[in-house]
C-alpha cells in the first residue's frame, strides 16, 4: 500500500514500472510514486524520457505506466509516434488535464486541445472520475495491451487519489 | 576509424547476453550488418532517447546493457545523460560514436566538439568517462570501458565520412520490438 490509492489499484491490475513528471493536480498519486521500491519508479526530467524508459521497460518484460502534466504530452508527441505507436508498444498514460478556462494562461492553449490531439494520433483516453479507481485502472491496462500502444487516462485535480 | 568500424569493433566484443541499443540512423543498419542479434534493439526514429531506453531496461534487466548513441543524438536528449548519472544503473554502458556532425542529414556540424561529452557525463554522475581521440587506440578504450563499473560512457571520436553506407535493417519496427522482448523475456 502506498499514499494513492490510485497507484495501489494500478498496481493491483499489473503496473510495476512508473516513470513520470511531476504534476500539482496528480500531487497525491507522486506521494505514492516516491514510496515505491528503488528500481519501481523513474523520477524523469522532461516526459519523453519517461516513456522512452518505459518503452524500455517493455522491452526487459515489465508492465509500464507513465504518468504527467498534459503539457508534456507536446514534448511526448515524437516519441509516441516513432517508438510506441510505430513498434507498437503498450503504454499506460495517466496525463493531469489542465486548460479549464478558469485555469492559469498557461495550461490553456495545450490543455484545452488535449482530447483533439489525443484523437488526432488515434490514443484511446478516458476521463477519470472520483471513486472510479479499479475500473479506470484495469481499462487503462487492458486498452494498452489491446491496442498495443498508447492509452490516456485523464485525471483533474478532483479525481487524483 | 570510420564508424561503421567501431560499431562493428563493438559488437564483437560483445557478451551473448548483452542487450544492445542502437541508436536511429547509421548506427542501427551499422550495428544489424556487423552481426543482426535478437538481443538488440534497433532504434529508427525518437532521436534524443538513446541513454533513456537503455535506462528502462537496465532498471528492469540484470543483464549489461549496451547504448550506441551518437553525439547529436546524445545532444537532443541531454536529460537523458543526467538521468542515467542520477540513478547509476551499474550494468549500463554509454558509447558515444562521435563524428562531430549530423552525418544522416548532411554533415552539418555538431557543436559536439564544443562539449565535453565524457566530463558532463561524469559531471552528471557517471562512476566512469573517457574521450578517446581519433587516432588513439579505439580497441584499448573500448575494453577499458566495458571492463569499467557502471554507469560508464566513452566518447569516441569517428571519421565524419560515410563512404559505405548501410541498408535499412529488413524488419517491421513491430517486429523488431517483438523480437527483442522475446530473446529477454524468454526464460
Amino acid at each position: 500500500m502506498t499514499a494513492s490509492r490510485r497507484l495501489d489499484a494500478l498496481r493491483e491490475v499489473g503496473v510495476e514500472f512508473v516513470a513520470g513528471v511531476p504534476c500539482s493536480y496528480l500531487k497525491v498519486f507522486f506521494a505514492g510514486c516516491a514510496e515505491l521500491p528503488t528500481g519501481a519508479y523513474l523520477p524523469a526530467v522532461r516526459e519523453d524520457h519517461a516513456i522512452a524508459a518505459c518503452a524500455g521497460a517493455w522491452l526487459g518484460g515489465r508492465r509500464t505506466l507513465a504518468a504527467m502534466q498534459n503539457s508534456g504530452l507536446g514534448y511526448c508527441l515524437e516519441v509516441l509516434t516513432s517508438l510506441h505507436l510505430m513498434y507498437r508498444i503498450p503504454l499506460p498514460m495517466l496525463v493531469s488535464d489542465r486548460g479549464a478556462p478558469t485555469d492559469y494562461e498557461e495550461h490553456r492553449i495545450l490543455g484545452q486541445r488535449t482530447r483533439q490531439l489525443l484523437d488526432l494520433f488515434g490514443i484511446p483516453w478516458r476521463e477519470a472520475r472520483a471513486g472510479g479507481l479499479e475500473g479506470e485502472a484495469r481499462w487503462l491496462l487492458e486498452t494498452s495491451e489491446r491496442e498495443r500502444g498508447p492509452a490516456v487516462l485523464l485525471v483533474t485535480k478532483e479525481a487524483d487519489a | 576509424m570510420t564508424r561503421a568500424e567501431a560499431v562493428a569493433l563493438t559488437v564483437s566484443l560483445l557478451a551473448d547476453d548483452d542487450i544492445v541499443v542502437a541508436a536511429d540512423g547509421a548506427i542501427s543498419r551499422e550495428a544489424y550488418r556487423a552481426r543482426d542479434r535478437a538481443r538488440t534493439f534497433y532504434m529508427l526514429g525518437s532521436m534524443g532517447q538513446v541513454a533513456s531506453i537503455a535506462l528502462g531496461l537496465a532498471m528492469t534487466r540484470p543483464e549489461r546493457v549496451i547504448a550506441l548513441d551518437g553525439d547529436g543524438n546524445l545532444l537532443m536528449g541531454f536529460g537523458g545523460l543526467a538521468l542515467v548519472g542520477a540513478l547509476k544503473p551499474a550494468n549500463l554502458r554509454h558509447l558515444v560514436l562521435d563524428n562531430g556532425c549530423y552525418a544522416t542529414t548532411g554533415g552539418q556540424p555538431a557543436i559536439s566538439r564544443q562539449v565535453d561529452l565524457a566530463s558532463a557525463a561524469l559531471g552528471a554522475g557517471y562512476t566512469w568517462g573517457r574521450r578517446c581521440l581519433a587516432g588513439s587506440d579505439a580497441r584499448a578504450a573500448m575494453e577499458s570501458w566495458l571492463a569499467a563499473p557502471g554507469p560508464a560512457l566513452l566518447d569516441l571520436e569517428v571519421d565524419a565520412s560515410d563512404s559505405d553506407p548501410a541498408p535499412r535493417v529488413p524488419m517491421t519496427p513491430e517486429e523488431m520490438a517483438a523480437r527483442a522482448r522475446a530473446a529477454l523475456t524468454r526464460d
